[in-house]
């Protein structure tokens, strides 16, 4: 059965935001794995063609961020944007072109990741304003209070398939089971910002450079092993993480796909199930996605 | 490596001693969910030395002696980078103007270098002294080592010091004695960070904790070197299968999830061509004596 939650007593609160360009210094370039020197398109601004339920990795890309990159100007606010914004949260678009548009949060990685049809992406551009339904933050399981939540819309949790086993387990479904020696970049740094790189998933490069997480999709829900994300992200032998992979392909090393985190606690608090469909697409995406189009292409057509 | 061996150049840099700052909350979150206050984080700690233990401390992430840091983002960016364990530091100004110290280590995110100065001269010391610092060692390729092998944030002068063996002949693995080595699961902080000026913090279990079959980490202290399993930080620190790098303990546990106890990295190479040698009991690193801080 559905896990019991305390979802009718949390707050939607209404946060603005803004498409935040892509961003870049005058040196150009950085360094991967085998000291190679990069420059590569993916992080910021609003990344085209890439969607819940496609490959994360396997692009000419780094820090890939699907869809549009959404921070606030002001400092404090920008914080209360980042933490309080949950996985699932709906977005409306406030102005320019693509006004009226609605997307929804797939993670957040210093910038509030949004997920829209491709067809209102191609229209966004940095500076347009959008405006986020917070609402997740407190959310917890009645049933299971050895788990903690963060950073998951109700809706979402109401969506995944699984729920309160007879035998007082939670069930979750997960796409890819993550070894601890993946953890990359983001460790130590706090579960409610950002996400944590997994190492070992960087497709086309050296084979002792593999944990064979080259399959990771975008939205793929995934259980971190020996992870306890409760208060921050660091390493505990015997608890388990539940996330969703919200970034894609890097060349810097030390990073890789990013799952932001959902649920935390101790392993035999959780009862996983393999399941390839435990992917934000098929929650969130009730129609198939139109056909991608870039810009160029349509107005030539 | 083909061709004659560059020269390394010494640089004179400026360093502020720096002043523990904190957000708006007095509170930080340990990795159990409780609250504290983080005493130690930087600034000025006294009598903290090198061969004190790294657990055990009301701390958060304490140093032996002065951290250092810049006003401006990139010259502490450079500072961080540039200065190696083993360089020579002079006090500029305030009460301690004129005494001498040495580069302990390195701290990550805006970057922070540690110095280690005498007990009495660490009293006189005040929060935006200026301190120089000579940073040489950057490049450090240094003759009979295998280059494979890479050499980082190490003064010249004091490789030679260390446990490192270079093993002789060009097939001949370099010996480094190490308190313990650890897994690269343990690896916190600073993977996916650049290793000539992040520290690694290693999340190691406090004694009495529940290490579960990990190296008994009681008898660390400031100043061991450790060796981690599977990690490459010849650019960033990353994982890779195979590799190995050593790092000397720069500074204390830390009750944050994903922390601990921090090292700079000094050697790094193939397993096959760098072979740690773990003593718990015996082991000696860095310490005050090699360094002339007593």
């Amino acid at each position: 059965m559905k896990a019991a939650t305390n979802a009718g007593r949390l707050v939607r609160q209404v946060l603005s935001g803004e498409v935040w360009p892509a961003l870049a210094d005058r040196h150009a370039f950085r360094v991967g794995p085998d000291g190679q020197p990069f420059l590569l398109p993916g992080m910021g601004g609003v990344t085209l063609g890439v969607h819940c339920a496609d490959p994360a990795t396997g692009y000419a890309s780094d820090h890939l961020e699907p869809g549009a990159s959404i921070r606030h100007r002001d400092p404090a606010a920008n914080m209360a944007l980042q933490f309080l914004t949950c996985v699932g949260n709906q977005v409306r678009v406030a102005g320019g072109p693509a006004a009226g548009a609605l997307g929804h949060v797939i993670g957040q990685h210093a910038y509030v990741l949004v997920d829209f049809p491709e067809t209102a992406a191609a229209d966004l551009a940095a500076g347009d304003p959008v405006t986020v339904v917070a609402r997740g933050q407190g959310l917890a399981l009645a049933d299971h209070p050895a788990i903690t939540v963060k950073n998951c819309d109700p809706d979402l949790l109401a969506r995944m398939p699984g729920g309160t086993r007879p035998d007082g387990r939670l069930e979750v479904h997960v796409a890819a089971r993550v070894p601890a020696e993946a953890i990359g970049a983001g460790a130590g740094m706090l579960s409610e910002y950002a996400n944590t790189d997994l190492m070992g998933a960087y497709q086309g490069l050296g084979e002792d450079l593999s944990l064979g997480l080259e399959g990771l999709r975008i939205g793929d829900i995934v259980a971190l092993d020996d992870a306890d994300h409760r208060y921050g992200r660091g390493y505990r032998p015997g608890y388990l993480t539940i996330g969703v992979i919200s970034t894609g392909q890097c060349m810097l090393f030390g990073h890789g796909p990013g799952p932001s985190t959902l649920l935390s606690g101790p392993s035999e608090a959780f009862w996983l199930v393999d399941d390839p469909d435990a992917n934000l697409a098929s929650w969130l995406h009730p129609k198939p996605e139109p056909v991608p189009v870039v810009p160029s292409q349509r107005r030539s057509a | 490596m083909t061709g004659p061996a560059l020269r390394l150049v010494a640089v004179n840099l400026l360093g502020l001693v720096e002043h523990p700052a904190l957000d708006g909350s007095p509170y930080r979150v340990d990795r159990d969910g409780r609250s504290y206050v983080p005493a130690g984080d930087g600034g000025i700690v006294l009598g903290l030395e090198l061969g004190d233990p790294v657990f055990g401390l009301v701390a958060d992430h304490a140093a032996p002696g002065a951290c250092l840091v810049h006003p401006d983002p990139a010259a502490r960016r450079a500072l961080a980078s540039y200065a190696c364990i083993g360089n020579q530091v002079r006090v500029r100004t305030g009460q301690a103007a004129g005494a001498r110290g040495v580069v302990l280590g390195k701290r990550g995110e805006e970057g922070r270098v540690i110095v280690g100065l005498a007990q009495a001269d660490l009293a006189r010391l005040r929060p935006a002294d200026e301190v120089a610092v000579c940073a040489r060692g950057q490049g450090l390729r240094p003759e009979g080592l295998r280059p494979d092998v890479t050499v980082m944030n190490l003064d010249p002068d004091l490789l030679a010091l260390l446990p490192v063996a270079p093993g002789g002949g060009a097939d001949a693995a370099v010996t480094v004695g190490v308190r313990l080595t650890a897994a690269s699961r343990l690896a916190g902080n600073g993977i996916g960070r650049p290793a000539v000026s992040w520290d690694l913090d290693l999340q190691l279990p406090a004694p009495g904790e529940d290490g579960a079959g990990g190296p008994a980490t009681g008898d660390l202290v400031l100043g061991d070197l450790v060796a981690v399993d599977d990690i490459d930080a010849r650019y960033n620190m990353g994982y890779r299968r195979g590799w190995v790098t050593v790092g000397v303990v720069v500074h204390g546990a830390s009750p944050l999830p994903g922390h601990g106890p921090g090292i700079t990295p000094i050697l790094t190479g193939p397993a096959s061509a760098l072979r740690p040698v773990p003593d718990a009991g015996g082991h000696v690193g860095l310490t005050a004596a090699m360094v002339q801080l007593q």
